[in-house]
């Protein structure tokens, strides 16, 4: 008997389900807009996860070029840059031949640009690369990393070794900046050979230690050994080796897993999450529009199919079942996208990555769990917003037939409901942002307020709306207005992804506007100087000496600077010449008698982002490493000063202290100012010191580099939101679809009282024009609101940066415009075929 | 076949985040690889086989041999000059085998080999090398230990490099990192060979009084019918040893017999050979039997067979091809192939039939270049201890 049962529900099921798949192929829009909106939400969610995830496993995995992931490092003892490579000969004469030597730094090209470059021993590479491989193949480990032999015949060994002048790039890089095959760096004409790049060469230039040497001009050196293996047992063969003599010989280092790295850009792929997420959100909403549209369409067929004897429970469960293969459709179509999607956003980052935090990004991965957690958050997102839905659809009485399309009666007090609803929200998040510790909280507030904004929606469209009837005159026009607010309620979905995107947009351009400004002002104080070199260490004197010597140079400035670290975090140590010092900073805050305890000796300065970081105020002490080897006591903070782009903490302590803790006396870059043409104070160095063009910088050309760099951080989010600006514009024009397409009837009507098609048509375009306006309008506080807590919040806490909100009328009215564009042609396009169909089988829409 | 489904498997959603040519590539290279044996050391007949030994490491060392030094006859060796590097030929090595017994009484074999591998001939002109790291040579050198239960392998690369690859002539020293023949004097002997592994590790003290033995025509030794492809080539086959091995945490002493093979040439084999075995026995009369085919796949049964049966004298018989024969009597597989790991072999004119039992059947080297290398013991008209080699299967 219950086996029957649930044989007879099995068939009802199947047949319900046969029944929808018709209506689906007979109204294919509709089945259109609920795949659009999971595939627009599951490809930006894939896109980004994809592109972080790849990048975090970048930083953790980093490898040595086309070898494996160091364990331990041998870097140039404090004071040095360069470790022997007796070093290293000693190392694999004592056995520890799981060793691979490094020379690094940067060679110029002819037009005066610099280029990493990266040189080791190419067969300890590779032999270290194919052993660890084979021991993964012994363990069964499918290693996704790609490998290289030593005998690849992609590899020229011959020639690599003889120091014939090749060098190695990744086939795109290498298509990227040497098309014709042939770099020129540093006077040496270089033969370019193509790697693949699945061997996660980057963006670097690498070739054999014994070219290298040569073409960096740095004979018997090496930048650092990198051991693998064992951390414990490898520390105890080096010291073996060196008869526990290492430390005048080298800095032992045990690598991190990129946690430094990871902690350094955390802020910035949380940043692309949210991106990300919002996006989510935005195609969810046309998702739910469309499955909305389609059960409201449906109602009929529901109520029939219940009076045929369907139960409720079979009905619902069809229904379910609809849904889940939707989303199942949408998620595999969404991830196949995300992922080509993610391939096109990591150049993007990959050079961010690279030039501020000196990562480099491996081939992209992917992983199934990927697609799974999309189609369980997008089912699971679609099904608890879609749940009432069908409650109510199957539940409905049975003897009510629901021919007409209904009007949500009670929609007012529902827009009053998630009106208060937003507003509890918001003010939640106002009372609790100024709790916040750091920018993860800031952004789940954030993300608060993200929820609340378009709750807020309907209700000021409705009021709006009020207002502007009472405005218009009696007649047609009255009507349109009038007949607006009946259309809040199935527009108000597409709208509140619009205005979500939109105040997304408009916080976003702030924030980057924003951000320019206050750089350029940083760097307009920060760069006094007209020229700024950076001589190689022999030529620091005789270039002071000749910018002394010549008359038309008014000043002369110096910067030292020094690694190291504080709390076990990379930080610089600098100090500048007095007037420098005085004049080059802008001061956050300071003590009362700042520059008095700095000059003395007794106090130090340290940058916004590291007093940020470490909680550090002024009249705080703080201490590094070179504080203790020199005998000196911490020194307290006497003032905190703005810093941006750097992702390093910065300490600045004086000339005294400088020489009390015995650094470095020649500077690492001097600056000039010149009372002449730049260029010819250039030319000057080139010729007699002689200085290459690309060791000096004059101050606009600084300047547009940094701001360059700087603006590439951003760039990224940027796209993703233009992305959901897009996505939002893709909802609005299906939302107008579905809508004009289910009031043909009504127009029909009007045609047939007398209304021009013409005056048709600009009813229909002014309607959702007003709609539009006043998404538009309630965007300019809600994004202003989003871009302030995004910068004195969000920015300040992640990157330490403050920055003076600074308000972007351009801007905001580029995206109004967009977005009204957008609506035109959602509204203009469905009204056009509309009205040329005939009349009658407009008129008919309503009974069919 | 096992290759193939293992890069399928990684080749996983490659449409989509990459293009899918380079695993083909990829695989490629791979393939290429396993013909390294072939590259290396034997000339491939077969076309197929020499397109893709034209790229990568067989173009280094296959291919043309112009502008390396030939191996001609009637040259006199010298020593100690040729225990040295001859750079100006493509391939050399230095290569010991040792049969060894524990305090315990277990049989052990050790076998330690440096390859030498030119990758671009000398130039004419003498070009002064600016750096140390500049190097046309390329050191490989293998090493292996094989009682009856284990068999332990290990490889490594160098570059040829003064300061950790190479050979040293006053000590002399043949070494590649911490893998060292370091001599007392000029000599090879006596010598310490020393070399670690993360799996065992040796010192082994050698010695010997008897003189070289200069294989084939006073050290020219044919490969072939024709004369076309030879070496120089000598061996020590009387040299004792005493020492220590390192093994799961135990240092053992062992002492025992070792052989010493010096081989270097341009080229080891003809097009039509595609691989070896290579037999060093020493008899219960005190003589030492070297004995080796090269294996022929031209169609037509031309294996080329050459030995020479040593005393410790320095006297010594060479033996032609048509005097020997030798079959295979069983087949191991291996982790890196099937290998014939017992013969029969006869030699009529030296009153020599002997059967051949390996200690261990799974000796296999399954390192860059796969093949089969380990100690056996000998029966029937002489009983005695050697080493087997088989390569190209």
């Amino acid at each position: 008997m219950s086996s029957q049962a649930i044989g007879d529900n099995g068939l009802t099921i199947r047949l319900s389900l046969g029944v929808f798949a018709r209506h689906y192929l007979k109204s294919p829009l509709q089945a259109g807009a609920i795949l659009l909106g999971i595939i627009l939400a599951v490809t930006l969610l894939i896109g980004v996860r994809a592109t972080n995830a790849n990048a975090v496993r970048s930083y953790s995995e980093a490898t040595e070029l086309l070898s494996q992931r160091a364990q331990l490092v041998l870097a140039p003892i404090t004071g040095s840059k360069t470790v022997d490579e007796s070093v290293y000969f000693t190392l694999r004469q004592a056995g520890v031949t799981q060793a691979l030597a490094v020379i690094a730094g940067t060679a110029i090209d002819e037009q005066g640009q610099h280029w990493d470059i990266q040189a080791s021993d190419l067969v300890a590479a590779l032999s270290i690369q194919s052993q660890q491989a084979s021991s993964n193949d012994k363990a069964d480990n499918s290693d996704e990393a790609q490998s290289l032999s030593l005998l690849s015949a992609d590899l020229p060994l011959a020639k690599l070794l003889a120091g014939a002048p090749s060098i190695l790039l990744s086939q795109s890089f290498a298509n990227q900046v040497a098309p014709k095959g042939k770099m020129l760096l540093n006077g040496i004409n270089l033969d370019v050979i193509e790697l693949d790049d699945s061997l996660g060469l980057g963006n670097a230039i690498l070739m054999d230690i014994s070219l290298g040497q040569q073409l960096l001009n740095k004979p018997n050196q090496l930048s650092y050994i990198a051991l693998f293996g064992q951390a414990e047992a490898l520390t105890q063969q080096v010291n073996e080796a060196f008869n526990q003599q290492t430390s005048s010989h080298f800095n032992l280092a045990v690598q991190d897993d990129g946690e430094a790295l990871t902690d350094l850009t955390r802020s910035f792929h949380l940043n692309l999450t949210a991106m990300s997420l919002l996006a989510f959100v935005v195609g969810l909403f046309i998702a739910y529009n469309g499955v909305r549209y389609s059960l409201l369409k449906r109602q009929k067929l529901l109520v029939q199919l219940q009076q045929q004897g369907v139960p409720q429970r079979c009905l619902l469960l069809a229904l379910l079942i609809e849904l889940f293969s939707l989303v199942l459709i949408g998620s595999l179509a969404g991830f196949v996208l995300g992922l080509q999607l993610s391939h096109w956003l990591q150049p993007m980052i990959a050079l961010t990555l690279e030039q501020l935090y000196g990562a480099r990004l491996m081939p992209g991965i992917w992983q199934w769990s990927w697609l799974y957690q999309a189609i369980a958050l997008t089912f699971a997102a679609a099904l608890l917003a879609c749940y009432p839905l069908f409650n109510t659809l199957a539940k409905q009485p049975l003897a009510r037939s629901a021919s007409r399309f209904e009007q949500q009666s009670n929609a007012n007090k529902q827009h009053r409901k998630l009106f208060t609803i937003a507003v509890l929200l918001l003010a939640a998040a106002m009372a609790l942002f100024p709790f916040t510790q750091n920018y993860q909280q800031s952004l789940a507030l954030l993300g608060v307020v993200t929820i609340a904004i378009p709750l807020l929606l309907p209700l000021v469209l409705q009021v709006g709306l009020s207002l502007v009837q009472r405005l218009t005159k009696n007649g047609l026009w009255q009507y349109a207005v009038a007949e607006s607010k009946e259309l809040i309620a199935p527009l108000s979905l597409a709208m509140m992804a619009m205005l979500l995107a939109l105040t997304a947009n408009i916080s976003m351009n702030t924030l980057v506007g924003s951000f320019e400004i206050t750089l350029k002002h940083w760097l307009d104080d920060r760069l006094y100087a007209d020229l700024y070199i950076r001589p190689p260490s022999d030529k620091v004197e005789p270039t002071q000496k000749l910018l002394a010597s010549l008359p038309k140079v008014t000043a002369i400035y110096g910067q030292w600077l020094h690694s190291t670290h504080y709390q076990k975090a990379p930080v610089s140590l600098m100090t500048r010449d007095d007037h420098s010092l005085r004049n080059s900073n802008q001061i956050k805050s300071q003590s009362d008698n700042h520059w008095q305890t700095f000059f003395t000796g007794s106090s130090l300065m340290i940058s916004e982002p590291m007093a940020i970081k470490y909680q550090l105020n002024i009249g705080d002490a703080v201490t590094v490493p070179e504080f203790d080897k020199a005998v000196l006591a911490p020194l307290p903070v006497s003032a905190i000063f703005y810093d941006y782009g750097n992702p390093l903490g910065q300490i600045i302590v004086s000339q005294q202290t400088w020489q009390q803790l015995n650094l470095s006396v020649p500077p690492t870059s001097i600056a000039a100012s010149y009372a002449d043409n730049i260029e010819e104070l250039e030319a000057i160095l080139q010729q007699q010191v002689p200085l290459s063009a690309a060791q000096m910088y004059n101050q606009t050309k600084i300047k547009q580099r940094a701001l360059k760099i700087f603006k590439r951080t951003f760039s990224i989010t940027l796209v993703l939101n233009s992305l959901t600006l897009l996505v939002a514009a893709i909802g609005l024009f299906s939302a107008c679809l579905m809508l004009t397409q289910a009031r043909q009837a009504p127009l029909a009507r009007l045609y047939a009282l007398g209304v021009s098609r013409n005056q048709l048509r600009a009813l229909v375009s002014g309607q959702m024009l007003l709609i539009v306006l006043f998404t538009c309008l309630l965007a300019l506080p809600t994004g202003a609101l989003l871009g302030y807590l995004l910068i004195n919040k969000v920015t300040l806490q992640a990157f330490g940066w403050s920055i003076a909100m600074v308000w972007d009328w351009q801007a905001y009215f580029r995206v109004l415009v967009i977005a009204i564009i957008a609506s035109a042609v959602a509204v203009i396009l469905p009204l056009l075929w509309q009205t040329r169909k005939p009349l009658i089988s407009s008129l008919q829409q309503e009974a069919l | 076949m096992k290759l193939k489904s293992h890069y399928l498997g990684k080749v996983k959603l490659t449409l989509i985040t990459r293009s899918i040519a380079p695993c083909i590539v990829r695989s490629f290279a791979v393939l290429s690889f396993s013909l390294l044996l072939t590259a290396c050391f034997y000339e491939s007949a077969d076309n197929k086989n020499s397109s893709h030994a034209s790229s990568g490491m067989g173009q280094l060392l296959d291919g043309n041999t112009q502008g390396y030094s030939p191996v001609l006859p009637g040259k006199q060796l010298s020593f100690p000059a040729d225990h040295q590097a001859h750079d100006g030929f493509r391939q050399e090595w230095w290569y010991l085998t040792a049969n060894l017994t524990t305090e315990s009484g277990e049989p052990l074999g050790l076998q330690w080999t440096q390859f030498r591998i030119a990758l671009a001939p000398p130039s004419p002109t003498q070009t002064q090398l600016t750096s140390d790291w500049q190097t046309k040579q390329l050191y490989m050198s293998h090493t292996a230990m094989t009682s009856k239960q284990q068999h332990l392998a290990a490889e490594k690369w160098t570059r040829g490099n003064a300061h950790f690859a190479g050979t040293q002539v006053s000590p002399l020293r043949i070494q590649q990192d911490d893998w060292q023949w370091q001599s007392h004097n000029e000599q090879l002997f006596p010598a310490t060979l020393s070399a670690n592994t993360t799996e065992f590790s040796y010192q082994l003290q050698l010695d010997s009084q008897a003189p070289f033995q200069l294989q084939g025509d006073n050290g020219y030794s044919r490969k072939n019918a024709a004369g076309t492809v030879a070496s120089y080539y000598y061996s020590q086959p009387f040299i004792e040893v005493s020492g220590t091995i390192e093994r799961d945490g135990k240092t053992i002493n062992v002492s025992g017999d070792a052989w010493l093979d010096r081989e270097w040439s341009s080229q080891f084999l003809s097009k039509t050979q595609q691989g070896w075995d290579w037999f060093a026995f020493r008899l219960d009369d005190g003589s030492a039997l070297m004995l080796f085919q090269l294996r022929d796949n031209s169609g037509e049964q031309q294996d080329f067979y050459s030995g020479r049966r040593m005393y410790p004298d320095g006297s010594g018989q060479q033996i032609n091809s048509e005097q020997i024969s030798m079959t295979a009597t069983a087949w191991q597989q291996t982790d890196s192939g099937r290998y014939p790991i017992a013969w029969d072999i006869s030699i009529p004119s030296q009153t020599i039939e002997l059967s051949t039992q390996a200690l261990n059947a799974n000796a296999s080297m399954p390192l860059s270049i796969p093949y089969w290398e380990g100690p056996v013991s000998i029966s029937g008209s002489h009983s005695g201890l050697g080493y087997m080699e088989l390569t190209g299967y």
